[in-house]
């Protein structure tokens, strides 16, 4: 767990050294001339730096706009990219969506224990950056009688789960059929699949965080510095619209482990549960899990009244 | 004209009050009522029986099985109803299931230690479908965790699934669940003081 | 030639000047040296350098934008009530308010650019090459709405000064059209901004109807403020002519403007602590703090007390028109309406965050020094704009002139 007294510039110096040592494009001796007028000149070097290594990164296009040939030779680009960095081989799968789903999830917070298993589970199968910390599930603690969220802490800390007095809420990306993120993109880098899921296109993002700001849920959360994943913890089984390694300064979020989901596999975080609070299942499909639970158990969604129809039920069992 | 209705006027009375009768007379009709439709259950007790599902294999402990070793024709020990705290060679169980309502011979057969207590069709139930014997009682979860509403499920969304016996999770003599040592909480966002979250 | 002309002697016009001039114009430069340099090093390391989080994720440079946004649009809109009162020829009006809004144009975009994770990725914004998100997305209306407004603010002053300059007569049937334009477009641009804000239900500290009243309101103190300022300055440091009275009844505006802020800032008040739903905690975060947190308290009970001193200075007659308490009032409401348009506005729209937490924000001082360079590149840009278009307007700067003094003996061509 990182050190909270560290000051921001320390996390983002120690982020390069602890990254592995791999071969960037930009150029070790540009050190921007801090001291006059000039350094306006040398700026635009910087702005090089911070873009892509690659021409090829500069101009790709949007992710829908792509021709299957582009994807290919992106797809490749970004392995090469990734076997570099990491050491490792990639997949960077392109599954399109399954004919006939729309991905629903269910939460039991009748059963869950706040353990937060799912937590670090996503974070492991979705690569997310250790150092800042990102997790996309928080798991609220409510006291018994309210559902206040003012009142609630996600840092609780006690020896043992669960806590007498108290129940827990996970809450991640609720996958909104009325996503106000992807209403507000300047860009329309995000974007909600056919199968329900609200994806991300990490190089056409601008990182403008209108989205983070349009989100009811905290879903969507921001790299402010380059993500750190230790080589050996790294999944090297992606999607590109969803685990693929990201990039600093660009928003990324739940996608319903698409690179699990579109091959049928559960979400990780509903693997990892341990007392199978986390239901996941297709909403078309009558017989699905998730269908049985709308049936029969009491289901509500979080902040119905700002009408964004989140995919993501609740209920007690 | 006039005769043949007076002699048809008694046989009209009697039909007349045999309908009247008929009417009021609860039950001696069948009246035209609508019952209820019985919510139609996925099960009969033939098909429960033999329900099969993916689950892995019971979790018993190797040392003491199979149970007819020492419960079997040979050893022979008589049976005793009785309920007591001191079970011998089974010392390490201690029963805390249901108080006063659930007894070890509430679930396991007297005879033939091998299975379990059998549903109302009289066949025994194997260890490897105890579900069958844990729904008697907890009903409603049984038919959740059939639906895969209750439980851990792993596999595929789509298709195969592995579900778990019930006592994968649950210790069918001590059930109440262990509190678990939860994973860190997050790292608290950077501020540029140290201020304090006051929960 | 007219033209080659016209662009020696503006450069050697920016280089002539009192001492005052050159150490402002240094002291400007360098601060935007600093400012950029500062820049290159968040180009570096990222935005973590900043102090936003995933939970206050716009601060400080998104404060600044939506207040020059405000400046940018009153200083058009100045048109209005100079077209109404009629003081001083219509022309120097708009000529000066649309230097004030380039320069703070030029400083709204160069705030969001500063604010933009991936500024290499800017060209996505473009229509076609990229995609521009409209209807749909209100950035992208800003997008449109501010360059629309830059090239109005180009444009118009553009072709009345080149006029001018060539001493030709303004063909005003071809360029009125374009003026009454710009006067809706500056409403236009205000208005989305607050829109920006205004539609995320995520966050009902800016989810109120009142948002964009609110904006226009303030928008109508601070900019007229500056302006205020700026003919003080012009006035004294050229031969460029203003009427007192013309600027107290600028003044007289900015009093009515206040006043309506100040009365939506109550109806604000009073909808949220009678109504005391979880609305209220934003509103509570910024003016008495929450959960023991509350940074912003001094800040914004002084742009409160300064507004309501500037308001006051502004309704009475007597201070409203003299100069010492007139700009004292101008530089209190400037302030205060930064204070309260800027951080004022921005952070509780994050506190608390969606999921109940309360994390505050404070700007980094590499943050604050990307700022205050890219303050010092627009008042570097105003004060070039000013220093040419000014002697234009007084017939100072002609190409006639400029024929003469350059000794070439050439005839004025009319272009």
């Amino acid at each position: 767990m990182p050190d909270p007294t560290r000051t921001r510039e320390s996390v983002a110096e120690s982020n390069e050294s602890t990254t592995p040592d791999a071969a960037r494009c930009r150029p070790d001796d540009v050190r921007p001339d801090r001291r006059t007028f000039l350094a306006g000149a040398v700026s635009f070097l910087g702005l090089l730096s911070v873009s892509s290594c690659s021409w090829q990164e500069f101009v790709q296009n949007h992710f829908k706009r792509m021709t299957e040939k582009e994807i290919q030779e992106t797809v490749e680009r970004l392995k090469a990219e990734y076997k570099q960095k990491y050491g490792k081989d990639f997949v960077v799968g392109t599954e399109a969506p399954i004919d006939g789903t729309l991905f629903g999830y269910a939460l039991d917070i009748q059963r869950c224990i706040g353990c937060r298993r799912c937590v670090y589970a996503c974070v492991d199968e979705n690569n997310q950056t250790r150092n800042p910390q990102m997790q996309y599930i928080r798991v609220l603690r409510f006291k018994d009688g309210n559902m206040d969220l003012e009142e609630s802490t996600i840092y609780y800390d006690p020896e043992e789960v669960p806590e007498a007095g108290y129940y827990y809420m996970p809450v991640q990306c609720q996958h909104c059929v009325n996503a106000p993120c992807t209403k507000v993109c300047p860009v329309q880098a995000t974007w909600t699949e056919p199968d329900g899921i609200v994806v991300v296109d990490y190089n056409w993002c601008i990182g403008c965080r209108y989205c983070m700001a349009a989100c009811p849920y905290m879903g969507r959360w921001f790299n402010f510095a380059d993500p750190v994943i230790p080589a050996e913890q790294v999944n090297t089984n992606t999607h590109y619209l969803g685990n693929r390694p990201r990039m600093r300064n660009v928003v990324e979020k739940c996608t319903f482990c698409i690179q699990r989901v579109r091959q049928g596999q559960y979400p990780k975080c509903v693997e990892a549960c341990p007392v199978g609070a986390r239901k996941f299942g297709n909403l078309l499909d009558p017989d699905s899990e998730i269908s049985r639970i709308i049936k029969t158990k009491r289901v509500f969604r979080l902040k119905e009244d700002l009408n964004t129809q989140p995919k993501f039920y609740y209920f007690f069992s | 004209m006039k005769g043949i209705i007076a002699s048809i006027k008694p046989v009209l009375l009697v039909a007349a009050s045999a309908i009247i009768v008929a009417c009021l007379a609860p039950g001696s009709i069948p009246a035209q009522v609508t019952l209820p439709e019985e919510p139609k259950s996925e099960d009969t007790t033939t098909r429960e029986s033999g329900q099969e599902f993916p689950v892995p294999i019971a979790p018993l402990p190797k040392t003491i099985t199979p149970c007819r070793a020492c419960h079997g024709p040979e050893k022979d020990f008589p049976v005793n109803f009785t309920r007591r705290e001191d079970l011998l060679i089974h010392r390490n169980i201690r029963l805390a299931h249901g108080g006063v309502r659930v007894w070890c011979l509430d679930c396991h057969h007297p005879e033939n230690r091998n299975v379990l207590l059998p549903l109302s069709d009289g066949k025994p139930i194997e260890f490897s479908q105890s579900y069958l014997l844990c729904g008697k009682c907890h009903g409603t979860k049984y038919r959740d965790w059939r639906n895969g509403i209750h439980g851990k499920r792993s596999g595929s969304w789509s298709g195969e699934k592995q579900y778990y016996l019930c006592v994968t999770c649950h210790d069918p003599h001590q059930p109440k669940f262990k509190p678990l040592e939860q994973m860190p909480p997050p790292a608290k966002p950077w501020t540029p003081r140290e201020i304090q979250v006051k929960h | 030639m007219a033209r080659s002309g016209f662009i020696v002697s503006a450069i050697r016009r920016l280089f002539t000047g009192p001492p005052l001039y050159y150490v402002w114009m240094l002291v400007l430069t360098i601060l935007a040296g600093i400012g950029i340099a500062a820049y290159t090093v968040q180009l570096e390391k990222g935005l973590i350098i900043t102090g936003m989080t995933s939970y206050v994720s716009w601060g400080f440079y998104i404060g600044n934008f939506t207040f020059l946004v405000g400046v940018a649009a009153a200083a058009v809109l100045l048109i209005i009530p100079a077209y109404l009162y009629d003081f001083g020829p219509i022309r120097d009006i708009v000529i000066v308010g649309e230097a004030l809004a380039v320069s703070a144009l030029a400083m709204c975009m160069m705030f969001v650019t500063a604010d933009l994770g991936r500024p290499d990725r800017i060209w996505h914004l473009l229509p076609g090459l990229g995609i521009l998100n409209l209807p749909k997305s209100l950035l992208g209306w800003d997008i449109v709405v501010l360059n629309g407004y830059m090239f109005l603010n180009l444009f118009i002053p553009g072709y009345i000064l080149w006029k001018a300059y060539n001493n030709q007569e303004v063909n005003m049937r071809f360029i009125w059209p374009f003026i009454l334009l710009s006067i809706p477009w500056a409403v236009s641009i205000h208005t989305v901004t607050a829109f920006i804000y205004n539609g995320l239900a995520a966050r009902p500290f800016w989810n109120a109807s009142i948002l964009a009243p609110r904006f226009l309101a303030s928008a109508f103190c601070s900019g007229p403020a500056l302006v205020i300022v700026l003919y003080q300055i012009v006035r004294h440091y050229t031969k460029f002519h203003v009427k007192d009275e013309a600027l107290f009844k600028i003044a007289e505006m900015i009093s009515i403007a206040m006043a309506v802020n100040l009365f939506l800032l109550l109806a604000e008040f009073y909808k949220e602590l009678y109504s005391n739903t979880h609305h209220l905690s934003p509103l509570l975060y910024l003016y008495a703090g929450l959960h023991g947190k509350g940074v912003l308290i001094p800040w914004i009970w002084t742009a409160l007390i300064f507004n309501i001193i500037a308001f006051l200075i502004f309704l009475i007659p007597s201070t409203r028109k003299n100069f010492v308490t007139l700009n004292i009032g101008c530089v209190l409401i400037i302030i205060g309406i930064w204070i309260e348009k800027g951080m004022g506005l921005i952070i509780p729209g994050f506190i608390p965050a969606p999921l109940g937490e309360v994390w505050e924000y404070v700007p980094t001082t590499l943050e604050l020094l990307v700022a205050m360079g890219i303050w010092a590149i627009g008042l570097l840009i105003l004060t070039t704009i000013l220093k040419i278009i000014i002697p234009i307007e007084t017939g100072e700067f002609t190409s006639a002139k400029n024929a003469e003094t350059a000794g070439l003996g050439h005839h004025h061509v009319p272009a």
